[in-house]
C-alpha cells in the first residue's frame, strides 16, 4: 500500500527565523574559535548589509585585532625572554672570564675575592635566568630561586669533607618581583657565603632559610649553627664588603635588618 | 552621492573617487566591495593625484561597503604616512556600515579630522571648514 507522505511548506516567517538561526550559530561559532585564539575562521556577510551582517563584520573586526595583539604579544614576549637570556649569558661570561684570571694564581687571597664576586654575578645571573623560564617575565618564585642559589653557593664553597644541610622553609606561593629578587639574591648570598667560609669549624652543620608574610611585610631570617660572631665583633668596624653590601641592599629595599650572634649567626630581615 | 559625467572620474576596484566642483575630494565605494589593502592602496594613490596646490578635505560615501581587512583600516588611519587630505567624513547608514565605520574611527584613529554622518549634506557642511 503506498504511503501518503504530507509536506507542510515553511511560511517566510519561518524561512526567515531558520536563516537567522543559521547565521547566528555560525557567528557564535566564529566567536568560540576566537576565544580558543584561533583565528583561522571569519563570519561570512551576505549581500544583504543588515544586522547579521553588521554583527559578523564586528566579529570579524574584533577578531583582527585580537589576532594582531596576540601577534604583538607574543613578538614582545619573545624579545623579553630573549634579552633575559642574553643578560644571563653575559653575566656568565663576565663570570668565566674572572675565573681564568684565576688560573696559574696562588694568593688565596686573591683567589677568595674573584670566588665572592663571582657568586655576587651568578646571584643576579640566575635571576634572569629563572626570569626567562617564567610565562610573566615579572616575577619568580622565592623558594625554587633561594633553592638553587643555596645550591650554587655551596658548590662554590663545598670542601671534599664539607656536609652542610640547608633548611629551606619558604611559602611556595610567594614569588617577587625582579629588583626585588636581585637586591634579596645578593642578600642572600652575601650572608650565606659568610657562614660557609666562617661559620663551620667541624665542617659539618645548617644552615636554616625561612621566609614568612604577614600583610604587605615579608619577614627572612637566615640562620647557621656554627661558631657564632668572635667576642666584640663589631659590624661598623669589623664587617666586610659582604656586611656592607647587607646593609646597603636591605636599605635599598627600605627594609631593616638585625644580626644576632649566640650559638650560630642569625640574620633577620624585615622589608 | 552621484557620480558625476561632467569630470574625470577615477574608476577604480572598489571606489569611484574625483575632485567635487566645490574642493572637496570625493570617494565612493562600490556596492558589495570587500576592500582590502591592495584597493586602499589604489584608492590613496588616486585620491593624491587629485591634489593640486593645497590640501584638501576628502568625503567618502561608504554605504555600500561589505567589508574591510586590518591592514586596509590601519592604512586609511594616515598613520605615518604622507597624504594630500587635511580631513575627511564618512557617509554611513546601513548596521553593516554603521559598524565597520564606527570600529575605524574607534580602534585605527586616524591622524587627521575624521568624523561619521548619516548624510551627504552633513557630512560636507562640517567638511567646509578644511577648505
Amino acid at each position: 500500500m503506498a504511503k501518503t507522505i504530507f509536506v507542510r511548506s515553511m511560511s517566510s516567517n519561518e524561512i526567515e527565523t531558520d536563516s537567522a538561526k543559521i547565521r547566528s550559530e555560525k557567528i557564535l561559532e566564529v566567536i568560540m574559535s576566537y576565544a580558543r585564539l584561533d583565528f583561522s575562521e571569519k563570519t561570512i556577510i551576505s549581500d544583504k548589509a543588515d544586522v547579521y551582517d553588521a554583527i559578523g563584520a564586528g566579529v570579524n573586526m574584533l577578531g583582527e585585532e585580537l589576532k594582531s595583539s596576540v601577534v604583538s604579544l607574543r613578538e614582545k614576549e619573545q624579545l623579553l625572554r630573549e634579552i633575559h637570556h642574553r643578560v644571563k649569558n653575559n653575566m656568565q661570561i663576565i663570570s668565566s672570564l674572572l675565573n681564568l684570571q684565576t688560573h696559574n694564581v696562588k694568593d688565596r687571597d686573591f683567589l677568595s675575592l674573584i670566588t665572592e664576586s663571582r657568586n655576587r654575578i651568578n646571584s643576579m645571573a640566575l635571576v634572569h635566568e629563572m626570569l626567562y623560564a617564567t610565562t610573566d617575565f615579572s616575577k619568580i618564585n622565592f623558594k625554587d630561586y633561594t633553592t638553587t642559589l643555596c645550591k650554587s653557593i655551596y658548590q662554590s664553597y663545598k670542601k671534599p669533607d664539607m656536609k652542610i644541610n640547608f633548611f629551606i622553609h619558604i611559602p611556595v606561593n610567594i614569588s617577587l618581583e625582579i629588583d626585588t629578587m636581585i637586591h634579596l639574591g645578593m642578600i642572600l648570598n652575601e650572608i650565606i657565603s659568610n657562614s660557609l667560609k666562617y661559620a663551620f669549624d667541624t665542617n659539618e652543620g645548617t644552615i636554616s632559610v625561612l621566609l614568612n608574610q604577614m600583610n604587605s611585610k615579608y619577614f627572612l631570617s637566615v640562620e647557621d649553627d656554627g661558631k657564632g660572631l668572635p667576642l666584640g665583633f663589631n659590624q661598623e668596624k669589623d664587617g666586610n664588603l659582604g656586611m656592607q653590601l647587607i646593609h646597603m641592599l636591605t636599605e635599598q629595599l627600605n627594609g631593616s635588618m638585625k644580626m644576632e650572634s649566640s650559638s650560630g649567626v642569625i640574620y633577620k630581615i624585615e622589608f | 552621492m552621484q557620480v558625476p559625467d561632467n569630470c574625470q572620474i577615477y574608476d577604480l576596484t572598489c571606489y569611484w573617487t574625483w575632485m567635487g566642483s566645490d574642493g572637496i575630494g570625493r570617494t565612493k565605494v562600490k556596492p558589495r566591495a570587500e576592500v582590502t589593502i591592495t584597493e586602499s592602496m589604489e584608492n590613496s594613490a588616486a585620491v593624491n593625484r587629485l591634489y593640486t596646490t593645497k590640501k584638501f578635505p576628502l568625503l567618502i560615501d561608504a554605504r555600500n561597503i561589505k567589508s574591510i581587512s586590518k591592514e586596509a583600516r590601519d592604512f586609511f588611519s594616515i598613520q605615518n604616512r604622507s597624504t594630500n587630505i587635511n580631513s575627511f567624513a564618512v557617509i554611513i547608514d546601513s548596521p553593516l556600515s554603521r559598524i565597520i565605520g564606527n570600529f575605524f574611527m574607534g580602534l585605527n584613529k586616524p591622524s587627521v579630522p575624521a568624523k561619521l554622518f548619516n548624510n551627504e549634506q552633513d557630512a560636507i557642511m562640517w567638511l567646509k571648514q578644511y577648505l
